[in-house]
This record gives structure tokens, C-alpha cells and sequence, in this order.
């Protein structure tokens, strides 16, 4: 039963009203037990025309194309696609990085962000019947609400997202390894995180997830504060994740850690292009439902013209 | 490094301020809760090389600049040479000035003498950095205090001007002494400018104790010597001497003994061989003649020049090219027919008389009249002072305030020769000019044999050709010691004084002679020919003061008040009227004074030929205790003794900051990554 009590204002009726419109696809075909809005690598009977095939002994005579056996004088079966709901997986990342933000300006913290961005996505998938669940990856705070459909377990969803905090070492790495691994069939895996992990860490979490077929992507939210490196005198640098604090002079390394910085952003964009990873590098400053908005438009199927 | 402004050095700790500065910045740090540690660590890790070791250099580009800066304020001083580091100018700088012959050595290439150089110096270092300080002068010839206005005006001051004069450092340093206690000059310098030559300084006189004595009991007193030793190897040197008018049948000729001699320093290799061309002038009329000269010095005794017979007095020079120290290019003289060669024995022991009075009436110059008279000691009035060139005193030596002490004072003032004998009785007075008589020792029977004589001068001398006289073959009996302050010309083996030359600060020469001629008391009778030597000797000395041609050193007070009656024949510089008031006396040169039918020759004393150097240990001992610094010049040297360097700290101060702002600049940026960046779909 849901916590009463747990506050939802991460989940903005105006914003969900505003991206209502905008259906969640799933980019790869989905397993889903009931039927829904999703393409499904099973033949179905929906309405939309998938491709012929001879027919062969046991198949159903109903669905044999007789026009095209007057045509051409031999038997095709006219298969049509299968529409399947979708699973969803959010990944927040947990860890005490996430707690980043406040203190910049943007006067929000990105678990705070990430807690809307997955809020969001939480109800528009349930809401279109799909089922949603959250896996929260830290080593203090780590939790699984394996996907289901369901505004009950809507609820149990966005009270998990509402309680959760950021604290201590990142646990993203081993968490995706851990939902590829529970995942049984094709979901849509998103990932909500800033993504401080080694990128060979990310690599061999990216790919078990892309080789367990599921639709990946991530929302990378970095600030770009912590890009620029825009310090002017000696600092001292607290670690989120509890690591020793480090006094420094930014005038004196603050090219190196641009160099460290855009090293490490290129190695993640060939990382998720290789994994074929829908990629979102998310800035703190950017509402939060334009960024949901881009991630929904860049998801719906091209139409034929 | 000396400054002119100390007391803004007291800003140096500023330069600590960056540092300080900097170690505030790293206190100030703000704290900032940060999630991409792993990029910071990266940095950290990459940035710990250059860019500490740059950040070091900034801030040392930053010390540097405001020490360069606190510096050039101080206005520092190129050299050390100025006593200004504890608190600016002295009150008063002395300038002890050497301007002896020796020191108008030149470099040829600037035509800058020693003297010239070091006034130069002196003057420059005073005006850049002693405006307000009190400047005096002291130079050798007249030794005494001269008040300058203008230090820039040293150069420029008849005072400095070149002379043919001697120099006598302690003198001037007694001078200034004086000078110091009595009008209380405050912090002082002296500045001695010299160049060392030993016969100048005398290092081996009793006075350097007193005055290192007097000079350690004051304080604030620098010492600065400003040191030209260096002898330059192409100076050749001429002095003549013995100059005389010969008649032969019908003609007549000048004969003189010429000296020329190469200035080597002591050490040196022999020069080469060379040809000098020599340049006689008589009367105005030159001639001029060519002589080899072979290894360092070149001795033409008895050289005879052919003169009209119508000529008998006049005056001449012998001249040699030019070279590094114009001083001692020429030689005057003058001749005149020979003066009196009158002697007189204050004596009553005919055993004494006799072989003074058969050596001293010998004729062994033809052209020279040879008198000698004897009166005993109880006519002594009688005695004709202007006409006696030699006294031989065997007798009490008489009072100095007595009236015949008071005379033979003013006899040896005049240039003339006195020989005390020792007399039997006790002395009874005080002496004569420091000198007295002591007990007698030895008896008649045991020999007391020479144990050392002076050969190098004086009445005991090495013969021309450098033989020495036989003074070893003498044997004394009886001495009677000598007491009192004097130079030793003869010892005995016990040490005991025989011959004494008492100093008396005139022309004229006192000796003390320790025993008598009779054979109870020496062999200097029988052993003749170094008594008839000695005699003769001390009887030329003494008629040169009665000659109408007189061959002087160049003294400032030669002609006295009786200057403008003399009149100038030739001088060795070229200078109008004014300038030779000034200087005659002091420059070589000859002279006339009608009135008196007088001819003088002025040269230079031979002494400033003398090359020999006081070195840096003798300096050392001489100034032990007292507070100075050598510095050794070079004659003609163009660099100031302190020139303002304030610019050279500028430069450095821009050049600091030039290149502290090149550090700083900053490094080429990272192309900044602009969040969100979103790839291409895949």
C-alpha cells in the first residue's frame, strides 16, 4: 500500500499535460504480455499489414490472402503486426553525486531532477498501459520495483521515486548489470544518471543490456557548471560520494580538467553510439519537460509520406 | 652595493607580500560540495609538473619585481667604493691628491694621467653622491688643507695640477689628521690617491705608528686608496748629473754624466735593445744625438757637449721622446763658473787638522779653487759663513739658542755641509738638529772593524762605476756613540754608529762623524782615500749651496717670496704667465734671477724614477686597524667609481613583470562542451 504521505510534486500535472500527447515508443520491438501500443516481434492480428509468407501446411486457412491466390495462383499467408504493451525500467542513479545541483544556481538537485524525469515517465507509461518499474542504484540507497502495469503500482512506483535519496559510491555499473540480468524480456531500460562511472564500466553495462535486447536510454545529467570549471580562487572540493576532499587552485588545473572533461564526454558518445543507446546529455538549467519532450518526439515512428 | 637612499631598503621585506598574499589565497579557500571528483583528480594529476613550477616562477617574477622596484628607489651605486651604505654622505671627504711626477703617467690611448684620472673619479663619485658633503684637498706640495666649493672643480684647480714634485704620504696623512681632530669633521673619507711608489709612502719611518695610533682612536674615519701601481714598460727616463764647464787649450765643451733608464716592473723581463734619439738643448740652441740602449739603464759619464769659449754660464736640457710619463722626459741644467771650494776646521788638535786640512786643499779639479782654513774653536766668530762650504766641527757642539748655534743654523740652512767631530768632554748641550754625542768605547790598542756602510748614497757611495769605496779596510780605535734620531752611513761590528747623517728638513747636511783622523783613533788618515772621498764629497755638497748654478728639486716653496724675481728660461710644459706663477717651483724647468746672477735648475726629484711599489701586505700592515678599502685603478680607466644604476633595477622590474604577465597569461581553453549535447539518433 502507498505511502500517503509521500509527497508526488515532482510529478507536474501541467507538464503531464503537456506531453500527454506525446505517446512512449519503444524503439525495438517489445515482449509485452497484453496488448498495446507497441510493435511486438510476434505476428499478430492489429490492423497494420507486417509482409506475406508461403503458406505451409497448418496454418490458419482464415488468414490466407485469397486475392493474392487469384493473382498469382499460390498461397500466401498475410501476416499483420502484433501490438504488446511496453516495460519500462528506470535506472535512477543513487549515488551521493546526484545530490549536485542545488548550490549552482539552478536551485534543484539532479536526484531531484532525475525523481521528475522519471516521475514523468513513470505515469505517461502508465498511463498508455505500460507497465513501469524503478530500480534505484546506489550502495546506500538501493532498491528494484520490478515493472508492472497498473495505477496501483504507479503509485508504489512514485513513492519509491519520492523517498529516495543521494548518498555514498555509485552502485550504477553493478545496478544495470543487475536489471539486465532480472530484465527477463524486452523492456525499455532508462537510464537516469550522471554517469561518474569509468566509461568501460558503462561500455560493459550498455552492452549486456543491448545484448539482452532491451531499448536503452539514458539521460546523462551533468551540470554546466561542471563542465566550465568556472572557479577564480583556491577551492576546497567535498566528494558527494564520500571520497577525501581536495584543495585546489582552478586557475592552476582548471585546463586539465576541461581536457579530463571533454575527453571523457567524447568517450561517452562513442560509447552509446556503439551501443545504439537513445542518448540525452541533460544540463540542470534545461526544464525538465522539454528534455522529456525532445526524448518522446526523437522516439515517435517516422510516418511514410 | 652601496645606496644612495638606505633607508628605503627597509621596504624589502615587501617583497614578500605576494607570497603572503598567496599563502592568504590558499587560507581563503571557499568550500564547494563537488561530484566529479574523478575529473578533478585527473587534473590534479596531470597539473602537478609545469604548472606548479609556473606558478612558482609568477610568484618569483613578483618578488623580484618589487625587490628590483624597493632597489631602484634606494638608488644604488654601480661599485662599493662609497662609505654611504650606513646612512648616506660622510660629513667630509679629504682627498689626499699625489700629484708627483710619477703619477702623471698616461694612457697614451685616452692621454688621462694617474692624476688626472683619480681627480676625475674622485670628483665625479663626490658630485653624484655628496652634494651637501664638505670637500678638502691636500696635496703633496704644499700639504695643507684647501676648502673646495665645487668637488666637480677638483680637476680643474691649480692645486691639482701636475707638478715635478715628491710626495710624502705619512705627511699628508699627519696633515689630514690634524685637520680631522681639530675642526671635527664628523663621518669622514679620505681618499688617498697614490701610486704606491715606496719612496713616496716610506713605509719603514716611525711615523705610520703614531699615525695609525692617532687615526684608530677616531671614529668614523674611512680610508679609500685609490691605487695606480701599474708601471708603464715603454717609459724611459733622463736625468743627468755633474754637470761642468770645461776649457781645453781654446775650446770649451759642457760635461755632464747622462742617465737614461727604462722603467720595468720589478719581476719583468729585460727589454729589447732599442735606439733612443736624445735632444741637447744649450741655451736655446738643440742638437741632437742617437744612443743604444741595452737591457734596463744606460750610464753616459763624462759626456761632453763642444760650447762657444764666449759661453760660461747658461742653462740646458737633454731630452728624449715623448712617451707614457712626459715628467721625466728631460733634464734641466744650468753651469756657471765653479763656486768656492772653502772649507774651514773649527779645530785645536793638530793631529786632527792636518789630514783633514791636506785632503780638503787638494786640487783634484783643475778648474775648482780649493781652500782650506783652520781656527781653533775660540774663533769662531771669526768663522766666514757666506764663503765656506764645508764646516768641519771639532768642537762642543754649541747651543741652538747660543749665537754661534744660531749662526750655524742659518749655515745649514743655506744648503752648506757641517761634520761634527767628537771632542774629549763631556756634550754638555743638547745636540744639534737631534744628534749628540754618546760615551766613547773602545781603547787605542784593539781594532774595531766597519761592519756595514751605506753604498747606494751619500758620503760613503760606490764610486760611479759602482766600485765600492775601501771602507772595509778601515779599523777604528776610539768611537764616540752617537744618540739621537739619525741615518747611519757607517757601522762598526758592535753596531755602533761611526757616521751619522742627522736629518734637518733644510738643504743643507749635518754629519755626525764618530771618530777623528788622528792614529789614536782610526786609520782614516792613513787609509786615505776613503776620508779624501768622504771629505770631498761632503765639501761639493756643500758648495753647490754657494754656486751661481744650482741644479734643485721642484719644490713650492723653492723661490719663496723672491718668485717674481725670477725669471723663467725654459719649462718643460708650455703655460702663459699666470699659470707659471702659480707653478714655478714645482715644474721642471730653468731659471734666472739677474739681480743675484743665479741660475737654478728645477727638476723632478730623482726619487720619482724610483719604480719600486709598497705592496698589498705593506698596505695592510700600514693601515692595520683602521677602516679602509683598496682599490687599485688603472690610469686612464673610464669608469666611474660609482655611477647610479637605478635603471638597470627598472629594467628588471619591467622585465619581471613582463614576464610574470607572460605566465599568467592564460593557456590556450578547452573548447568548452555546451550541455545538453545530444548525438545523432541512432
Amino acid at each position: 500500500m502507498a505511502d500517503t504521505n509521500v509527497k508526488r510534486d515532482f510529478v507536474d500535472p501541467k507538464v503531464l499535460g503537456r506531453l500527454m500527447g506525446l505517446p512512449l515508443h519503444a524503439r525495438h520491438p517489445m515482449l509485452g504480455a497484453v496488448s498495446g501500443r507497441h510493435r511486438s516481434p510476434i505476428r499478430g492480428s492489429s490492423l497494420e499489414f507486417a509482409e506475406y509468407r508461403k503458406y505451409v501446411p497448418g496454418d490458419d486457412l482464415r488468414r490466407l490472402d485469397w486475392r493474392a491466390w487469384g493473382r498469382s495462383d499460390r498461397y500466401y499467408i498475410k501476416e499483420f503486426e502484433a501490438d504488446t504493451n511496453l516495460r519500462m525500467c528506470l535506472i535512477v542513479d543513487t549515488s551521493g553525486s546526484m545530490n549536485f545541483g542545488e548550490e549552482t544556481g539552478n536551485h534543484i538537485s539532479k536526484l531531484e531532477y532525475a525523481r521528475r524525469l522519471a516521475g514523468t515517465l513513470a505515469y505517461l507509461a502508465a498511463n498508455q498501459g505500460d507497465a513501469c518499474g524503478v530500480y534505484c542504484a546506489g550502495t546506500e540507497f538501493h532498491s528494484e520495483i520490478p515493472p508492472k502495469r497498473g495505477a496501483i503500482h504507479l503509485g508504489v512506483v512514485l513513492d519509491k521515486l519520492a523517498e529516495m535519496e543521494a548518498d555514498g559510491e555509485t552502485g550504477l555499473a553493478d545496478s544495470i548489470h543487475e536489471a539486465a540480468e532480472k530484465i527477463s524480456q524486452r523492456a525499455l531500460v532508462i537510464i537516469i544518471s550522471d554517469l561518474f562511472v569509468p566509461p568501460q564500466d558503462l561500455k560493459s553495462g550498455f552492452q549486456h543490456l543491448r545484448f539482452r535486447k532491451h531499448d536503452v536510454a539514458v539521460f546523462h545529467l551533468i551540470d554546466q557548471n561542471e563542465i566550465d570549471f568556472e572557479f577564480d580562487r583556491p577551492t576546497r572540493f567535498i566528494d558527494l560520494e564520500g571520497g577525501a576532499p581536495l584543495l585546489a587552485d582552478p586557475t592552476l588545473i582548471a585546463n586539465q580538467y576541461r581536457k579530463a572533461v571533454k575527453g571523457y564526454l567524447e568517450e561517452v558518445d562513442t560509447l552509446v553510439r556503439d551501443a545504439e543507446i537513445d542518448y540525452h546529455r541533460v544540463g540542470l538549467a534545461e526544464p525538465y519537460d522539454n528534455v522529456l519532450a525532445r526524448f518522446l518526439l526523437g522516439r515517435t515512428p517516422k510516418t511514410k509520406k | 652595493m652601496s645606496f644612495l637612499a638606505p633607508l628605503l631598503l627597509w621596504g624589502l621585506p615587501l617583497a614578500a607580500l605576494p607570497v603572503i598574499i598567496h599563502l592568504i589565497n590558499q587560507h581563503r579557500h571557499r568550500t564547494v560540495k563537488w561530484a566529479a571528483m574523478m575529473f578533478l583528480l585527473d587534473a590534479k594529476r596531470m597539473t602537478k609538473g609545469m604548472a606548479r613550477l609556473r606558478q612558482i616562477l609568477i610568484l618569483a617574477m613578483r618578488v623580484l619585481a618589487i625587490l628590483a622596484l624597493v632597489f631602484a628607489l634606494g638608488r644604488p651605486l654601480a661599485s662599493g667604493w662609497v662609505a654611504l651604505t650606513a646612512g648616506g654622505a660622510p660629513d667630509t671627504v679629504l682627498v689626499l691628491l699625489d700629484r708627483s711626477a710619477s703619477m702623471e703617467q698616461q694612457n697614451l690611448l685616452t692621454g688621462e694621467s694617474k692624476r688626472s684620472t683619480a681627480l676625475e673619479k674622485i670628483a665625479d663619485l663626490i658630485d653624484k653622491v655628496g652634494r651637501r658633503t664638505r670637500v678638502v684637498l691636500i696635496e703633496n706640495t704644499e700639504n695643507r688643507p684647501i676648502d673646495i666649493e665645487e668637488a666637480a672643480n677638483l680637476v680643474d684647480l691649480p692645486a691639482t695640477w701636475p707638478t715635478d714634485t715628491t710626495s710624502d704620504v705619512p705627511a699628508m696623512l699627519e696633515t689630514a689628521l690634524d685637520y680631522i681632530t681639530t675642526n671635527e669633521t664628523g663621518r669622514t673619507d679620505v681618499w688617498l690617491a697614490s701610486d704606491l711608489r715606496g719612496k713616496d709612502w716610506d713605509p719603514g719611518s716611525g711615523r705610520w705608528d703614531s699615525i695609525r695610533a692617532a687615526f684608530s682612536s677616531l671614529e668614523g674615519v674611512r680610508f679609500y686608496l685609490l691605487n695606480y701601481p701599474d708601471i708603464a714598460s715603454d717609459n724611459i727616463s733622463v736625468t743627468i748629473d755633474n754637470v761642468s764647464r770645461r776649457k781645453i787649450g781654446d775650446q770649451a765643451q759642457l760635461q755632464m754624466d747622462i742617465y737614461l733608464r727604462r722603467h720595468v716592473p720589478v719581476g719583468a723581463e729585460d727589454p729589447p735593445d732599442v735606439e733612443i734619439p736624445i735632444e741637447f738643448v744649450i741655451n736655446g740652441v738643440r742638437t741632437a744625438d742617437k744612443v743604444k740602449l741595452e737591457g734596463v739603464d744606460l750610464a753616459m759619464q763624462g759626456h761632453t757637449i763642444p760650447i762657444s769659449t764666449t759661453v760660461e754660464r747658461g742653462w740646458g736640457k737633454v731630452a728624449v721622446p715623448a712617451d707614457s710619463n712626459p715628467r721625466d722626459n728631460a733634464f734641466y741644467f744650468v753651469f756657471d763658473e765653479a763656486p768656492s771650494q772653502k772649507s774651514v776646521i773649527i779645530s785645536d788638535d793638530s793631529q786632527v787638522i792636518e789630514p783633514i786640512r791636506a785632503a780638503l786643499s787638494s786640487q783634484i779639479d783643475p778648474g775648482k779653487n780649493y781652500v782650506a782654513e783652520v781656527l781653533p774653536p775660540t774663533r769662531i766668530a771669526e768663522i766666514p759663513w757666506e764663503e765656506t762650504a764645508l764646516l768641519i766641527w771639532h768642537a762642543p757642539i754649541p747651543e741652538p739658542i747660543s749665537p754661534d748655534g744660531g749662526l750655524l743654523r742659518q749655515f745649514i740652512e743655506d744648503g752648506k755641509t757641517v761634520i761634527f767631530l767628537p771632542t774629549e768632554d763631556n756634550p754638555g748641550t743638547d745636540g744639534f738638529y737631534g744628534g749628540n754625542w754618546g760615551e766613547w768605547v773602545g781603547n787605542e790598542t784593539d781594532p774595531i772593524p766597519v761592519g756595514w756602510w751605506r753604498t747606494e748614497s751619500d758620503l760613503l757611495a760606490n764610486t760611479q762605476n759602482g766600485d765600492p769605496l775601501s771602507v772595509g779596510e778601515l779599523n777604528f780605535f776610539r768611537i764616540r756613540k752617537f744618540e739621537g734620531e739619525g741615518q747611519p752611513l757607517m757601522k762598526s761590528e758592535t753596531d755602533d754608529s761611526i757616521l751619522t747623517r742627522v736629518p734637518t728638513d733644510t738643504r743643507g747636511a749635518v754629519y755626525f762623524l764618530g771618530t777623528l783622523p788622528s792614529v789614536s783613533h782610526s786609520s782614516l788618515a792613513r787609509e786615505g782615500v776613503v776620508f779624501f772621498v768622504m771629505l770631498h764629497r761632503a765639501l761639493d755638497e756643500g758648495s753647490a749651496a754657494l754656486a751661481n748654478a744650482q741644479q734643485r728639486d721642484a719644490d713650492p716653496f723653492l723661490f719663496g717670496d723672491d718668485g717674481p724675481n725670477w725669471k723663467t728660461l725654459d719649462v718643460q710644459e708650455t703655460a702663459d704667465e699666470n699659470e707659471m706663477s702659480i707653478t714655478k717651483g714645482m715644474l721642471a724647468g730653468a731659471f734666472e734671477n739677474q739681480a743675484r746672477e743665479q741660475l737654478v735648475a728645477v727638476n723632478r726629484a730623482l726619487d720619482e724614477d724610483a719604480v719600486a711599489s709598497i705592496d698589498e701586505g705593506e698596505i695592510e700592515n700600514l693601515f692595520a686597524g683602521l677602516d679602509y678599502r683598496v682599490i687599485k685603478d688603472e690610469v686612464g680607466d673610464g669608469n666611474s667609481l660609482a655611477s647610479e644604476i637605478w635603471r638597470a633595477f627598472l629594467i628588471t622590474m619591467a622585465l619581471a613583470l613582463m614576464l610574470e604577465a607572460v605566465l599568467c597569461f592564460p593557456q590556450k581553453t578547452e573548447k568548452k562542451v555546451t550541455a545538453p549535447a545530444v548525438p545523432e539518433p541512432s
